[in-house]
């Protein structure tokens, strides 16, 4: 079976001669050389493809569809592709799941042998990175056409997939930052709840009385945490990112850094290494779950998966600070590869997952908030779990109050993601002061984002 | 009695190496039959709750039953340790005991491939064989294995040319003195004396391959064809649900037939080569 | 030939006719299949990686569409990025402990190993079985909880009366409790060791008896000499794989070499900014340098190699 290579694998390789290799000494001439071997053959084999396939409407066709989670989004996803199968009889799928470990280094292998999937899930992280690189779909004329209906969708939320005016990806899904603490914890030593709308100072204060009273750290120190960080920027009008650029200032993340300093050294938090453990855990072992912290920095939508860890009652509230600096975030997207040659049905089937309610009630609220705002209503009308209705209703809370999204994040997102752990750390174990690991990451930053 | 009481000597020096050794892998028993709360919770050795439904949760979690992922890891392994054995030995007979032109350089390139860390390899090797029409189709396990029969495992050319090295050289020259080929030599001389090496490339090679995660992740595309490592990590998505006691349930049982392949090619190590007659 | 000892080239040989010539071509002939797998498999993804790396080469587009750099990639490397002079210190630290230890150990235990007894067979599969698990996502958190601050390793020390660190999520002992990882998996290594001492003729032993040597002697005289090769061997590898150090470190720090890069080995960083940064051009410069720091040192490690290493071909490598 071949694919249509992406369009750029099918360009003659005699121009990239003149343009990649321009002027070279025999040396690259040769090297050049080497990697023609493979696109002649790649030119050769595909030779016959042409455009859509879809000219006989009836004609058998298979998609391949890619995406990450566990068994239980596997057996959604696929009960739900079957009903387009059922409708559609001609269109088949080939089906590629596995865990988040490894997901985006074969996304990207796949992509580099011009092979990518038709359909595949991508997040915030990488959906920039591959819509600048033209492997995605451009989706906008699609959706003004009306085959791909976000009519449902808010409007915050479809525009999260908008990278540079093209619609890169269709939001799937939608969560928000969600604080989740112990409740069981909590009630035994009769503490107060944390709530939406406290002040950062304020949590502080409240994590580090519990501390005090009920001998576990009251917060986990989300310092290194960039959804955390993103919240606390926009509270103070600053953001991530602005245009190319970077929407804060070193300032900013010396007030972060000292901000939650502060917080440490009034007892607030656990200690460095307990806070360098949830740092890089997976959600099963949050601080929260294991019981070497009250409250937890994650997203809402996380919060009935985090309860089936432990025993205690869970609840979840907004970030501190005002609510409205959080937003409608997409949890994930699908994406169309741009060098597919089945687009139209590949946005179908994106269509149909989207908006078809009998889809849509098999998928529920696996992949976070169902999009379309109708289906939302009705998939969370049939909710059972009830941790799984506490967290819609927080959602569907702030939902009301929530600002603008932000623009999608930028190239060397994940940089930006993973410096800001490296630089927080570094302050945790209090081997650099908050100025001084603010500098280093503000420069990593402007480095990561090619500023 | 000076003896015995060496032989016991040593066996205490091996369990109490062996009890430090272990404790990690009993502790990974005793967590998978944990229940889930407990192993965010209790990081003891033992389970306060005996919770086998691990095992059985693990072994059906999949639309495909975790069998068939054993079943898929054998037939690479096995065939990719006849694959290494042959390929490799003939490489390293050459490389030993054979005098042709560039040999050294060969060899020098050979020590080379093993140098270049393997994941800049991953995309040029993917591109490579798509062009070869190897992925996906006609069968998925072709670039897995297909490198295997050529040799391309450096490692263990170099382990059996080392091995051979040290098969007496009067042995080889005795056998052209009666007129043997090289080919003879090889048949009748190397081959037989060759397995220790070959033992151990057997192991290594099963080991390994039952081990590897990267390549067979990027190659395989289709849940049926998965082995046991990338099944593995299907339990735990970092970013939802995540199953680690039947994780660790499977992964226990993932050890089970690597252990026996491995006490059962031991003995023949044990056994050693005869060599008798002949002088070192 | 790395050591590049001045041995008779091929040439000298060339005209002397009958069975130099068969065994020219018979060399070939067993040649033939690796030679193959190099040409065919092997080397064109080692060149195109060499090339990519005097490119931008982002590891999501097609070859054609790269831009070449020049030398780019490798100036910043050694002049423009921080992180990359950091992980090779972690690396070389990591190396030159973790090496000879795991080594040591896996000598000490084939050693102990190699008389017969009864389970034998069991005792070995036994010290093997840490190595089984290979990379696996398992043995990242036992590994984890054996090293944390309430773990396993913590509860033996407080035994002593020792306050232990939180090892693993400490930035100054991080490194340690990945090389106490890489020494506890010697199982390699040890096979290999028990495959040479396999292979040393018994009659050698009786010889020395008989002419009145000790066990120590034994040692010294037969054991070490006839096992360099495999000695040779071993050291070579282990060395190869110490600097490679990819798999615990990837495990243990969840792929981020952290906590604040104190685990951040070579290979580790290069996949880091090849997959994660999606800058596969400066990955693959950095794995071509790799390649030249390796390779010397295998030069290193082959030219001692004839001062002790015994082959009974009489030829040294």
């Amino acid at each position: 079976m071949h694919r249509a290579p992406s369009p750029r694998a099918v360009e003659p390789t005699t121009r990239h001669h003149r343009t990649a290799f321009s002027g070279s000494g025999l040396r690259r001439r040769l090297l050049a050389a080497l990697v023609a071997i493979p696109l002649a053959l790649t030119a050769a084999a595909c030779g016959d493809d042409g455009g859509e396939a879809a000219a006989d409407p009836n004609k058998p066709v298979e998609l391949s569809i890619f995406w990450w989670g566990a068994e239980g989004r596997a057996k959604l996803t696929e009960e739900a592709l079957a009903l387009y199968t059922k409708k559609h009889p001609n269109v088949t799928f080939k089906k590629t799941w596995q865990a988040n470990q490894g997901y985006f280094d074969k996304l990207a292998t796949l992509t580099a042998g011009g092979d990518a999937p038709d359909i595949f899930q991508i997040d915030d992280n990488y959906l920039t990175e591959y819509a600048s690189r033209n492997v995605t779909l451009d989706l906008m004329s699609y959706k003004d056409s009306g085959k791909l209906d976000l009519t449902k969708f808010p409007e915050s939320l479809w525009n999260y997939g908008v990278v540079d005016g093209k619609l890169a990806g269709v939001a799937f899904g939608e969560n928000t930052q969600g604080l989740v603490f112990n409740k069981t914890l909590l009630d035994k030593f009769k503490l107060q709840a944390p709530t939406t709308g406290q002040s950062w100072e304020d949590h502080i204060a409240w994590a580090a009385n519990v501390s005090k009273v009920a001998k576990v750290p009251g917060t986990q120190d989300p310092s290194a945490d960039y959804k955390a960080f993103w919240v606390w920027l926009r509270q103070q009008g600053k953001d991530l990112y602005k245009d190319k650029a970077l929407g804060f200032t070193e300032q900013d993340v010396a007030g972060w850094f000292t901000l939650w300093q502060g917080a440490r050294s009034a007892g607030a938090t656990p200690t460095p290494d307990v806070i360098h453990e949830g740092n890089v855990t997976d959600i099963s072992k949050q601080l929260v779950v294991t019981g070497k912290a009250a409250t937890s920095w994650v997203w809402a939508n996380q919060m009935p998966e985090l309860k089936k860890n432990t025993k205690d009652e869970m609840g979840v509230v907004a970030y501190p600070g005002d609510p409205s600096a959080q937003w409608a975030r997409a949890s994930m997207y699908f994406s169309v590869f741009r060098g597919s040659d089945k687009k139209d049905i590949a946005v179908d089937v994106i269509n149909f997952l989207s908006n078809d309610p009998e889809a849509a009630a098999v998928l529920g609220t696996d992949r976070g908030l169902p999009s379309n705002l109708d289906i939302r209503k009705a998939v969370s009308d049939s909710v059972s779990d009830a941790n799984m209705k506490q967290s819609i209703a927080v959602q569907t809370e702030l939902g009301a109050k929530f600002g603008a999204s932000p623009q999608v994040p930028l190239k060397g997102h994940s940089k930006v993601r993973s410096e800001l752990i490296k630089a927080a750390e570094e302050v945790q174990f209090g081997r650099q002061t908050p100025a001084e690991a603010a500098k280093a990451y503000f420069a990593a930053c402007q480095a990561a984002i090619g500023a | 009695m000076r003896g015995r009481a060496r032989t016991v000597v040593r066996l205490l020096i091996l369990v109490a190496i062996l009890a430090v050794v272990l404790y990690p892998l009993l502790w990974m028993v005793g967590t998978s039959f944990k229940s889930r709360e407990e192993i965010a919770t209790n990081i003891g050795l033992w389970p306060e709750v005996f919770t086998p439904s691990n095992f059985r949760a693990g072994w059906q979690n999949f639309d495909v039953s975790f069998g068939r992922f054993f079943a898929n890891s054998a037939m690479v392994a096995l065939l990719t340790v006849v694959g290494n054995a042959i390929s490799c030995l003939l490489a390293a007979y050459a490389f030993a005991r054979l005098r042709f032109r560039m040999r050294k350089i060969w060899f020098a390139i050979m020590i080379g491939t093993l140098l270049l860390p393997g994941h800049v390899l991953i995309i040029p090797q993917y591109v490579l064989f798509k062009q070869l029409g190897w992925v996906g189709e006609p069968w998925p396990y072709l670039p897995l294995l297909v490198p295997q029969f050529l040799a391309t495992e450096a490692f263990f050319v170099f382990l059996m040319v080392q091995f051979m090295r040290g098969i007496p050289y009067e042995l080889d020259e005795a056998a052209k003195i009666d007129g043997a080929s090289p080919y003879t030599v090889f048949a009748h001389v190397i081959v037989p004396l060759s397995r220790p090496a070959l033992v151990t490339t057997a192991i290594f090679s099963f080991i390994w391959t039952w081990n590897d995660f990267f390549r067979q992740l990027v190659f395989l595309s289709d849940l049926q064809d998965y082995t046991v490592p990338v099944a593995l990590t299907l339990f735990i998505d970092s970013t939802s649900e995540s199953a680690v006691g039947p994780m660790f349930a499977m992964s226990l049982l993932s050890l089970v037939p690597v252990f026996l392949f491995f006490v059962a090619f031991q003995r023949l190590l044990v056994e050693g080569i005869n060599t008798s007659g002949l002088k070192g | 030939m790395p050591s590049g000892s001045a041995s008779p080239g091929p040439a000298s040989r060339r005209g002397r006719g009958g069975p130099r010539r068969r065994e020219n071509v018979a060399g070939y002939v067993f040649l033939s299949p690796w030679l193959l797998g190099l040409l065919g498999i092997t080397a064109i993804p080692m060149l195109l990686s060499l090339y990519l790396s005097f490119t931008n080469y982002d590891a999501l587009s097609d070859f054609s569409s790269v831009e070449w750099v020049g030398l780019d990639n490798y100036r910043t490397m050694f002049t423009a990025d921080p992180s990359y002079w950091h992980a090779v210190r972690v690396t070389v630290t990591f190396a030159l402990v973790a090496v000879p230890l795991k080594l040591a150990a896996a000598l000490g235990v084939a050693l102990l190993l190699n008389r017969a007894f009864r389970g034998v067979g069991l005792f070995r599969g036994l010290f093997y079985l840490p190595s089984l698990l290979g990379g696996s996502v398992a043995l990242a958190i036992v590994w984890v909880n054996m090293f944390n601050r309430d773990g396993a390793f913590n509860s033996l020390l407080s035994v002593f009366g020792i306050e232990g660190a939180p090892w693993v999520n400490d930035p100054r002992w991080a490194l340690e409790t990945l090389m106490a990882l890489a020494i506890w998996q010697f199982g390699a290594p040890m096979v290999i060791f028990l495959a040479g001492l396999k292979q040393i003729p018994v009659e050698l032993y009786e010889a020395a008896s008989v002419d009145g040597a000790n066990a120590w002697r034994q040692f010294r005289a037969v054991t070490l000499p006839m096992l360099s090769p495999v000695i040779f061997f071993n050291l070579v590898l282990e060395t190869i794989n110490g600097f490679q150090g990819f798999t615990a470190a990837f495990v243990l720090s969840n792929g981020t070499g952290g906590p604040v890069d104190s685990t951040l080995m070579y290979t580790l960083n290069l996949y880091i900014k090849g997959f994660t940064e999606l800058q596969m051009g400066y990955a693959s410069a950095m794995a071509w340098v790799f390649l030249v720091a390796i390779a010397l040192i295998t030069v290193v490690l082959f030219s001692t190699g004839r001062f002790w290493v015994h082959y009974s071909d009489g030829e040294d490598r």
